[in-house]
């Protein structure tokens, strides 16, 4: 799940650490935690902020949607009575009656409006950016938990639950992930799509299920590593002494010493699975029922000769979040991680 | 006749829900302009116009010999093999290009429509007094690819061929519907080769056709590949044949990658005095099929230098349309596509519930939503035959609904009147595809604001067929199309409207589950009726039907709006099946 970015183009050498300048670090080194230590050296990297701060309005906007929609009088779909009809909206041309290209710019639909359908794009833009988010944090929160379980059983335990364990790491790391997806999103929503309400939470669910189920083994690989190194160390044998049971000393023991690890692999993860989701439902095999940032990619290809607006606004929103979401993993990173730091 | 390719044609199928027409005229302004709107009085018009005294050679004024045409599609081609073809495009390629039958059309530019004229045949064909005998008779000196000269034996082998359903599950059935022993031989590959196979007879040139019922649309029949000549010998395996049939007509098969390229060569055994419609000036044909939709697009539209004698026969995105029309590289025209809703008879038994779904459904916006070109891709209307159908008669079911526009108040009363406001409407979409997804979205919203409360049904591009074709499905309004093999009411009303065995969950294309005895019989009478009587016959049934059952109504009527390069002359369309009239095509150097 590594981004592949580097940071090294925007933290120079000498960058932002000059603690001999700061009259106050000698006090504070004495009492401070190893992450307050991060925190503390993130808050002074300026792309961390910069970044934070897009996401964060990204956030802000994707939780306000529904508002900002309601105020603007613009819809995501057409289930609301008062939602305008594709032909009100659209001329014969599929090309909007509102706005660019064919008329001047109107404040009502800033975006435009989407061709065949006659949604406005703000909406669609809004509640897409809230599938993305909720399906990379949905993924995140669940393939890290499975990630870090099972990362934390292979390596403590030794023989032959370690060699199954890594065996079954190594079983998924080598199945072709977008074959699965191909393979397995159909068929699961085949079977659980009833009607159109239920078609959308398992829509939904089994995008996360099949982002999770590929997405688990780095984190888990990471853990079992660290694990391993760790499990030799004397305070863990001096628990294993006293008898602490196994899962006190996995979770209260070990785990505590595993966080550095963990926060940088869920940071550099959400850009991964926003991306994901994005390129699945870009195929056809990710999201139907909902609004997605990648669906309105693959509808506005066959208009962007004539409604380049149509095309961009997905596939700009698209690369400023996943690349805001990589420069603050990469921050954290660098944070979290001594060796890493320049 | 099925759309231009499997996966295609259930696609369309699913736009088939979908499709509307786009209301009154030009109504919503600056769209697609309407002079070029395809003339639908005249579209498939096929069924009056014949010309059985046509000589070849033809030519055209001012056309040039050679060049290569370049043709693109999304769509690959299903099957070559002669007997097989049933899809638009393999359909109307083999006989445009590369096959010849008894008869074939030409078109007629200044009419812009379709003229049934002899090919291999002397003349269109004798029938006898009641249509249960044909007899052809074939030129002098027709020879094949290979220079061995076409013989009478060829024609019995191939109707023999059109026989087996086993070997052609995809072929057109009309040999085992029509003629004799349809119903105990099984064609030369899954019976023991011509043993037993009578139908067809030999006199010197003369061929003769023996039916087990009155075939008086014979002479179409006779245009299909499928009854052209076939070598025995050279067709004894058809899964080689299919992959190089023997060319009779002024193109033979070059190299052939199924479903991806095909490359079409001159034929020098082809003699232009024998053929009364097809001319050859391009040296060669390149089909390159898959093509993205967007990519196709822009080819066409750029029309740089190398790609000037490119032609497409998909219809080009509506967002395009205007540009390729102002350039004057658009080919439009209309062909005999009837789009409908169909109500489940035996569960919406109430006319009222059945007519207001008509006034309710929102023709202007699912053709928005699913792509379809306002009055010219789509086309409004009321009858079930398509405008061009002999006999077709004019009327209107529902007096006060101006076909194509939607009226949710008049539905909602009608609702009230029936006391059935809040009326379940279950139909299937296809999720898989956006337009599906889009158009249902239309569908649901235009609805609701009836008084109905619609359930649409997910399902996937390639298991709708499939259910619509279940009886058993949990729905109550299946869509469906259906494209006339030729124009007369014989092929519309047994197929779509005559009672099914629903409980033995045959539903045939009967897709409202349509049920009336009456009915029965009064189809079974029409088919018994002397010919010149028939056609008006049908059309006074449409009227019949529709008005005093509603059993189904008219969603849009197929038109097409396809693009050429600037290089490309003689680019019309061919309205008996919607594809370009391949024979008028040259290249302008």
């Amino acid at each position: 799940m590594s981004s592949g970015l580097s940071v090294d183009a925007v933290d120079g050498p000498g960058g932002e650490e000059k603690p001999p300048e700061d009259p106050e670090a000698p006090q504070q080194l004495a009492g401070r935690s190893p992450t307050r230590i991060a925190l503390g050296r993130l808050a002074r990297d300026k792309v961390a902020v910069v970044g934070t701060v897009v996401l964060l309005i990204l956030v802000v906007l994707a939780i306000m949607a529904p508002l900002i929609c309601d105020w603007w009088n613009i819809y995501p779909d057409q289930k609301d009575p008062n939602a305008p009809t594709p032909s009100q909206m659209l001329d014969g041309n599929q090309l909007p009656s509102f706005g660019p290209p064919q008329y001047p710019f109107t404040w009502d639909h800033p975006l435009g409006i989407e061709p065949q359908s006659g949604r406005d794009n703000l909406a669609l833009l809004l509640y897409g950016l809230r599938t993305s988010l909720t399906v990379a944090l949905l993924a995140t929160v669940f393939s890290t938990v499975v990630g870090v379980t099972l990362g934390l059983l292979a390596g403590y335990a030794k023989g032959a639950v370690d060699a199954v364990l890594s065996f079954v790491i190594d079983f998924f790391l080598s199945f072709p992930f977008i074959l699965g997806a191909l393979a397995l999103a159909p068929i699961i929503t085949s079977r659980f799509g009833g009607d159109q309400d239920t078609l959308r939470r398992a829509e939904l669910l089994s995008l996360v299920g099949i982002l999770v189920l590929f997405g688990w083994m780095g984190l888990a690989r990471l853990i079992r590593g660290q694990v391993l190194s760790l499990r030799e160390r004397e305070f863990v044998q001096a628990a294993q002494v006293i008898g602490v049971p196994t899962w006190q000393i996995l979770f209260k023991e070990l785990l505590p010493n595993l966080v550095a690890p963990i926060v940088v692999a869920i940071s550099l993860s959400i850009p991964a699975y926003v991306a994901a989701e994005a390129g699945l439902s870009f195929l056809g095999i990710g999201l139907t029922e909902s609004p997605s940032l990648g669906k309105t990619v693959n509808s506005a290809v066959n208009y962007f000769e004539r409604y380049p607006l149509y095309l961009w606004t997905p596939v700009v929103t698209i690369m400023i979040m996943v690349i805001a979401l990589n420069l603050v993993g990469d921050s954290i990173r660098d944070a979290f991680d001594p060796k890493t730091r320049r | 006749m099925r759309l231009k390719q499997p996966i295609i044609a259930i696609a369309a199928v699913s736009a088939f829900t979908l499709a509307a027409c786009g209301g009154d005229e030009s109504g919503s302004g600056t769209g697609s302009g309407n002079d070029d709107q395809p003339d639908t009085s005249e579209g498939g018009n096929t069924g009056q116009t014949q010309d059985p005294d046509r000589e070849g050679p033809v030519t055209i004024d001012g056309a040039t010999e050679g060049g290569t045409v370049t043709v693109i599609s999304t769509s690959g081609l299903n099957t070559m093999d002669p007997t097989e073809a049933y899809y638009q495009n393999t359909t109307s390629i083999l006989t445009g290009l590369v096959t010849r039958a008894w008869t074939q059309y030409a078109y007629d530019e200044e009419n812009n429509t379709m003229v049934l004229v002899p090919d291999l045949a002397t003349d269109l064909g004798r029938p006898n007094d009641d249509f249960t005998e044909w007899t052809f008779t074939l030129r002098d000196g027709i020879t094949y690819e290979d220079g061995t000269p076409v013989e009478p034996e060829d024609f019995v082998f191939s109707a023999a061929r059109s026989f087996d359903r086993e070997a052609f599950p995809e072929g057109p059935a009309f040999s085992n519907d029509y003629f004799l022993g349809g119903d105990t031989y099984k064609g030369p590959y899954t019976g023991n080769g011509l043993k037993g196979f009578e139908a067809v007879t030999v006199d010197g040139m003369d061929v003769t056709y023996k039916m087990a019922t009155p075939f008086p649309d014979m002479l179409y029949w006779a245009s299909f590949a499928a009854m052209g000549p076939i070598q025995e010998g050279a067709a004894s395996d058809p899964e080689k044949y299919r992959l190089k049939p023997l060319a009779t007509g002024p193109y033979k098969f070059g190299k052939y990658v199924p479903e991806k390229s095909l490359e079409l060569v001159r034929n020098p055994e082809w003699d232009p005095a024998t053929d009364p419609a097809r001319t050859a000036y391009p040296d060669k044909y390149e089909f390159d099929l898959q093509v993205e939709e967007a990519q196709l697009n822009q080819i066409l539209l750029e029309d740089s230098a190398e790609d000037q004698a490119t032609l497409t026969y998909d219809d080009v995105l509506a967002v395009n349309f205007d540009q390729f029309k102002a350039d004057g590289r658009a080919a439009v025209g209309s062909f005999p596509l009837t789009s409908f809703w169909a109500p489940d008879y035996t569960k919406i038994t109430d006319i009222k519930i059945r007519q207001a779904l008509a006034y309710a459904y929102p023709y202007e916006d699912a053709d928005l939503a699913g792509g379809y070109i306002e009055g010219v891709t789509s086309l409004p209307g009321a009858q079930l035959l398509p405008p061009g159908t002999a006999g077709r008669k004019d009327f209107n079911p529902l007096p006060d609904h101006e076909p194509g526009s939607t009226d949710t108040d008049a539905a909602m009363a009608l609702l009230e009147e029936a006391d059935a406001v809040g009326y379940e409407v279950k139909f299937l979409y296809t999720k898989d595809s956006d337009s599906g997804v889009k158009v249902k979205d239309a569908i649901v919203a235009s609805l609701t604001k009836a008084g109905f409360s619609p359930k649409p049904v997910p399902t996937t591009i390639a298991d709708f067929s499939t259910l619509r074709a279940d009886p058993d499905t949990d729905i109550n309004v299946r869509s469906g199309g259906w494209i006339a093999d030729w124009p007369s009411g014989g092929s519309w009303f047994p197929p779509l409207l005559k009672s099914t065995d629903v409980e033995a969950g045959i539903l045939g294309a009967n897709y409202s589950k349509f049920n009336e005895p009456d009915m029965d019989a009064e189809m079974k009478r029409i088919q018994t009726l002397p010919v010149d009587e028939q056609a008006d016959a049908w059309g006074e049934l449409d009227d019949t039907i529709m008005t005093d059952y509603f059993p189904l109504f008219v969603t849009r009527y197929g038109g097409v709006a396809q693009a050429y390069g600037s290089a490309i002359e003689g680019h019309f369309i061919d309205n008996t099946i919607g594809m370009p009239t391949w024979k008028n095509i040259w290249v302008n150097s």
